[in-house]
């Protein structure tokens, strides 16, 4: 507790798989420290209210909102980002689903909703089309009017569960 | 010579998709140049007030300010911006005309810095009487939110738009209206009097709406040496173009904008709206400057024109129209923007797509102390059609009619006029009518509420497009288009045309789009216009490269060029085999190097000579349930027919639909901007509540139609905003059958509906 | 935008009462802390995290009540076995709060501290008889949820005091949660529980008003919706006028109340 009275602190946190190290200023958002500080600019903002979900992201596998959360509260802790889902090449089957049910148009929101879809599927594996309403109602799509959303979390839960996918 | 199709018509997986589910996508928010600075707007804190003084210098003592700009630093630029009527203000010039106003713009090394030294520049007022409605705009003596006139663009397309006041006008004394447009043809009044029936819908109210595409409105702009280079969220960058050259009074060549991903559009990125802030931020400091908007900011930039309509309709015995008449006001708010086309759409379209023999439509646009509306996804339509399809529902239940049997009995049949002396419909409104009936009826219950809706939009999509195709040695293609992929899927549909009319593999083909500095011109991204007259350029350009290609092979072999055809993939020499492209272009230049070029241009000439070049339709039909105890009004079924032509990419077409009429269902059920006084009270996303997930529908049926019946590309038509227009017609409707009572407004809330179930007055009295 | 302030990290909780106060405010997920600091509604110049404070995040059993720290999240409560058991329309009601970010991050301490007055929590909490365990440098006190929220956004919490518990006697109260909810909080949310100890039949009614209200009876019969509806005092916004509030809530009364005879109990 020694740190009080500083502005900022440098956080070292595994981001992605890759540990990094930065000096960030408390007011910092972890939205802002990921896209400016990081570069990991695939994490977008849109209504900074936690309502919408385009910034989701996985603090220690769990979701939050990364325009309302410290990005100094990330130290020692492991983020998921949008930029660590696919391997190589080789897209996540969330991934591969959203784009086979044209589960996105602009692809604005894609990011918070494929990060929601991680979540429940390592919640909830065989999530049922309730199931996935539920626990995604708090992400706001403009363009697709969600059905393909929910098709693509299903099939990508089916192939996930198909392929023994972690 | 369909079946022969191979690359358009079938569902390909969108080439874009791939980059936005990895984070890889490159939108305007990502793209900050080196040495950027980060811009904040000061905003103004009344509806309506003189600025008596702007006090900066304990802002400018905020430690990484760079500058602080405000409207007295413009006097040598042309300070204000607008594509019809350029009375919008870049920094509030004199006064401020609607809250949230841009009156500064801070410019620092970060944005924390911005943000801290705007909240510290002080903005003095005087306030003034404010006008939030259009009813108190245009009382007698009402104040004036314009008391100047101003010179009308001299674009030709939006001359006729721009008979509002200007200073060239008929020099009559200012009032708040912005615009008008009337419509008229028959003899209304004596038919009105013969009438076997008149029915009318008086003042009914379509809200004010924001498109809330998910990312907000941002710029980066960089002026230096005599060249201002922006790249922002605009879906239109050739006509940001045009707005840019003239503040700066720079030649079109010194101006490049480029527009990378939008994150939605949906009409409200139309034309120009931060660029010009971004834009003198840099031109005041010689840097790169960057200007994100939030969400609040977003809304105070652009919203959608509400709508007050009466509407009255004469029928003869047989349900027929013999004639209707409209009277439509519009709220524009602070500036024109985008509204003068807003009402003339929506007079165009208010009466629907039905045989009316005697019109009168009549239409203002008004300025008010709110802020300023614009394009919004089928703008005109909704509003129109709300009243319009009300009032023929109203008609039908008088008449002892069904929904469909009326629709049936006035609908323009294929190849009819709408609009006198326009294109007749291009579409088979009868054909729809009964693939919707099938749907809805199909599933129908013993206690269905249905509601259908019918629009018909002269697409505000001027031919003027070109395109260009790059033939690679290599064999690989370059397609270059200025139309903007904001989400609607224009860069795989567009080289799925370009691989269809070259004959060459999907994946050959790469496509680059809206960058006015780099790229061809395309007039907008609006209308639903891309398929049909970017991808006719396209086409076009197609065309081009492949007669040089067989000029280049006639020179190449000596042979005349009548003995070489133009084969997929390359070009043929009698039965040798084929000698692709790549083949020729470097024999010809004699060397693995060189490139062929086909150019591409539309204009009203031939096929898209009559306008509108084609109609978009709008057919939709919901059947829905209310809770008796709570008004909440459920959406058992969805049905909508897209009447498309031909659809090149149906999974596509079929996505933009459910789309569309998702964002209809939110103005129809959820959505409304609120003013209480001078302030919005409700400029947030918790509070403007659009469509959830947990929102769908039990059942979706999106169909789609193809009848060859456009002039695009394959007999393509716009899609993509039709299933919008008549959503909230189709849902009031509905509900009139639920409750037994006619709505006079939308969004149909819990509240409003359990009002008007119970005849309960629309709010608590005093 | 955040403005600038200090963050304290204490990791024990004596460390954590030395550094509250006025100026130096605690958080755990911050989801609503952090968007009052960015409506500047709120401008801390000091926040003390209490994310390393492993006590404050426990779940246990203690004779007859069910103790559960002020750090433990939504999903944390919804998901627990032991609260399941014991509780299970406080465990049902906390998986339906918010949504699914806010139920990672958010606390019922911060949750009741906060007293956003359409809390689905203090509803709840009210119906099952709660009490607050607050603690300061000075000492503790317990407080009822009724004792602790005073009024919107204000509770009887001193700046220098901690909400470290939150403590429901079990076996806990059982019954239904119904709320109307058109947008992101509830227009009106009824709760009707039975319970073993005093009068078995307790109503709490939250969201429409300033602060949850209770009505407890020794039959249902005794309650009549319409003048529950007429005594409450709904707060008008966007969600519903005074009017259509009073109606709902006397919707919900009976549905609530109807269900809860028939014997339907959520969790």
């Amino acid at each position: 507790m020694a740190d009080g009275g500083e502005l900022g602190r440098t956080v070292r946190a595994n981001v992605n798989g890759t540990e990094v190290s930065r000096y960030v200023a408390n007011r910092s958002t972890l939205a802002q420290f990921l896209r400016d500080d990081l570069g990991l600019t695939g994490t977008k903002v849109s209504c900074e209210l936690q309502v919408c979900g385009v910034c989701s992201v996985l603090v220690d596998g769990s979701p939050v909102s990364a325009c309302t959360y410290l990005a100094v509260d990330i130290d020692g802790r492991k983020v998921e980002t949008v930029e660590g889902l696919a391997d190589g090449d080789t897209l996540h089957p969330l991934q591969q689903a959203f784009v086979e049910e044209f589960a996105l148009q602009c692809g604005f929101c894609t990011p918070g909703f494929l990060m929601m879809s991680v979540a429940l599927l390592r919640r909830n594996p065989d999530p049922s089309e309730e199931d996935v309403k539920e626990y995604l109602d708090g992400n706001i799509c403009r363009c697709t009017g969600y059905r393909p959303i929910v098709e693509a979390v299903q099939l990508a839960a089916t192939r996930m569960r198909e392929d023994g996918h972690v | 010579m369909s079946d022969q199709r191979t690359q358009v018509g079938v569902p390909v997986l969108r080439r874009d998709l791939y980059a936005k589910v990895t984070g890889a996508a490159t939108y305007t928010v990502d793209v900050s140049p080196p040495g950027t600075l980060h811009a904040k707007v000061v905003r103004s804190s009344h509806a309506h007030a003189r600025i008596t003084r702007i006090e900066r210098d304990a802002a400018l003592a905020t430690p990484g300010v760079v500058g602080i700009v405000v409207a007295e630093d413009l006097k040598d630029l042309f300070p204000r911006f607008g594509h019809i009527v350029p009375d919008h203000c870049i920094l509030a010039i004199g006064k401020v005309r609607y809250y949230g106003e841009p009156v500064a713009l801070v410019v620092a090394e970060s944005l924390f810095a911005a943000e801290d030294a705007a909240a510290a520049v002080e903005v003095h007022y005087e306030e003034l009487d404010a006008v939030m409605t259009a009813g108190d705009a245009l009382a007698d003596g009402a104040p004036l939110v314009h008391e100047e006139f101003y010179r009308a663009a001299t674009d030709e397309s939006f001359a006729a738009m721009a008979a509002a006041p200007t200073e060239d006008g008929d020099g009559g004394a200012r009032d708040n209206v912005a615009h008008t447009v009337e419509l008229e043809w028959g003899d209304v009044d004596a038919a009105f009097a013969d009438a076997h029936l008149v029915v009318e819908n008086e003042r009914v109210h379509y809200p004010m709406l924001y498109a809330y595409a998910m990312e907000p409105y941002n710029a980066v702009a960089d002026f230096r040496d005599g060249r201002l280079h922006v790249t922002s969220t605009a879906q239109h960058p050739f006509m940001v173009r045009t707005d840019l050259a003239r503040i700066f009074d720079l030649p079109l060549s010194r101006v490049r904008v480029e527009v990378p991903y939008l994150g939605g559009g949906y009409g409200s990125k139309s034309y120009t709206k931060v660029e010009p802030l971004a834009a003198i931020g840099s031109w005041a400091t010689g840097r790169p400057v960057k200007l994100v908007l939030d969400v609040e900011e977003s809304i105070y930039t652009t919203r959608a024109d509400s709508a007050d309509v009466t509407v009255r309709s004469a029928f003869d015995a047989e349900g027929r129209i013999i004639a209707r008449e409209f009277d439509v006001v519009l709220d524009s708010g602070a500036y024109a923007d985008n509204s003068p086309l807003v009402l003339a759409k929506t007079v165009n379209r208010c009466f629907g797509p039905y045989r009316v023999p005697n019109l009168r439509a009549r239409g203002r646009s008004v300025y008010t102390n709110t802020s300023p509306a614009s394009s919004y996804r089928g703008f005109g339509a909704p509003q129109g059609s709300l009243p319009g399809e009300l009032n023929i529902e109203k008609a039908a239940a008088e008449l002892g009619l069904d929904s469909f049997e009326i629709r049936r009995r006035n609908l323009v049949r294929p190849g009819e006029e709408i609009l006198r002396g326009k294109r007749g419909i291009d579409a088979d409104l009868l054909g729809d009518l009964e693939m919707l009936a099938n749907s809805l009826q199909s599933h129908a219950r013993e206690d269905s509420a249905i509601g259908i809706g019918f629009t018909a939009s002269d697409a505000g999509a001027f031919p003027v497009s070109t395109a260009q195709i790059r033939l690679q040695v290599d064999g690989s293609v370059l397609v270059l288009s200025g139309s903007t992929e904001m989400g609607q899927g224009s860069e795989s549909a567009l080289a799925q045309i370009a691989a269809e009319e070259l004959g060459v593999p999907l994946d050959a083909v790469s496509v680059a789009q809206s960058d006015t500095g780099t790229g061809p011109y395309e007039r907008t991204t609006g209308a639903s216009r891309t398929t049909t007259l970017a991808g006719l350029a396209l086409q076009r350009a197609c065309t081009e490269a492949k007669q040089k290609v067989v000029a280049m092979a006639a020179e190449v072999f000596g042979l005349p060029e009548a003995d070489i055809a133009s084969v997929p993939g390359g070009v043929q020499v009698a039965d040798r085999p084929r000698v692709p492209f790549g083949e020729v272009i470097s024999r010809w230049f004699g060397a693995a190097a060189g490139e062929v070029t086909g150019v591409g241009l539309v204009r009203r000439e031939g096929v898209t000579q009559k306008m509108p070049p084609f109609w978009e339709v709008g057919v939709v039909g919901v059947d829905v349930e209310v809770d008796p105890d709570t008004g909440a009004v459920k959406v058992r079924q969805l049905a909508t027919v897209a009447d498309v032509g031909f659809a090149i990419n149906p999974r596509a077409v079929e996505g933009q639909d459910l789309g569309a009429a998702t964002q209809g269902l939110g103005g129809a059920l959820f959505e409304e901007l609120i003013y209480d006084g001078p302030q919005l009270v409700n400029p947030n996303m918790v509070e403007y509540r659009v469509p959830r997930m947990q929102d769908l529908a039990e059942r979706i049926d999106t169909m789609i139609a193809e009848r060859g019946d456009g002039v695009g590309p394959y007999g393509a038509k716009g899609a993509g905003e039709g299933t919008l227009n008549p959503m909230a017609a189709a849902v009031a409707g509905a509900v009139a059958k639920a409750i037994g009572r006619w709505p006079t407004r939308v969004p149909l809330t819990p509240e409003r509906v359990w009002r008007l179930m119970n005849d309960l007055p629309e709010e608590d009295g005093e | 935008m955040l403005g600038t302030f200090t963050v304290s990290r204490p990791t024990e909780l004596g460390q954590a009462l030395d550094l509250i106060g006025e100026e130096s405010l605690a958080y755990w997920g911050g989801t609503e802390l952090f968007l009052a600091m960015k409506m500047q509604l709120l401008m801390p110049g000091n926040l003390v995290d209490l994310k390393g404070i492993p006590q404050l995040r426990e779940i246990r059993m203690s004779g007859d009540e069910l103790v559960i720290g002020a750090g433990t999240t939504h999903d944390e409560i919804a998901t627990d076995p032991g609260v399941r058991g014991a509780a299970g329309l406080l465990s049902s009601v906390t998986s339906r709060v918010g949504n699914s970010r806010v139920r990672a991050q958010g606390t019922i301490g911060g949750n009741l501290c906060f007293a956003e007055p359409r809390s689905d929590l203090a509803t709840v909490l009210l119906a099952l008889d709660a009490m607050v365990q607050l603690q300061s440098s000075s000492g503790e006190r317990r407080l009822s949820i009724t004792e602790f929220l005073l009024g919107p956004y204000w509770t009887a919490r001193e700046p220098e005091e901690l909400l470290v518990a939150v403590c429901v006697p079990i076996p806990a109260a059982t019954g239904v949660y119904l709320k109307f909810q058109f947008t992101e909080r509830p227009s009106v949310a009824v709760t009707a529980v039975v319970s073993d100890g005093g009068q078995p039949c307790r109503l709490a009614i939250g969201a429409v008003a300033d602060v949850p209200a209770l009505h407890t009876a020794e039959s249902w019969d005794e309650f009549d919706a319409a003048s529950i509806a007429a005594g409450i005092e709904p707060v008008p916004d966007l969600t519903g006028s005074v009017t259509y509030k009073r109606h709902l809530t006397e919707v919900l009364v009976k549905k609530a109340i109807a269900a809860v005879r028939a014997g339907e109990r959520d969790g």
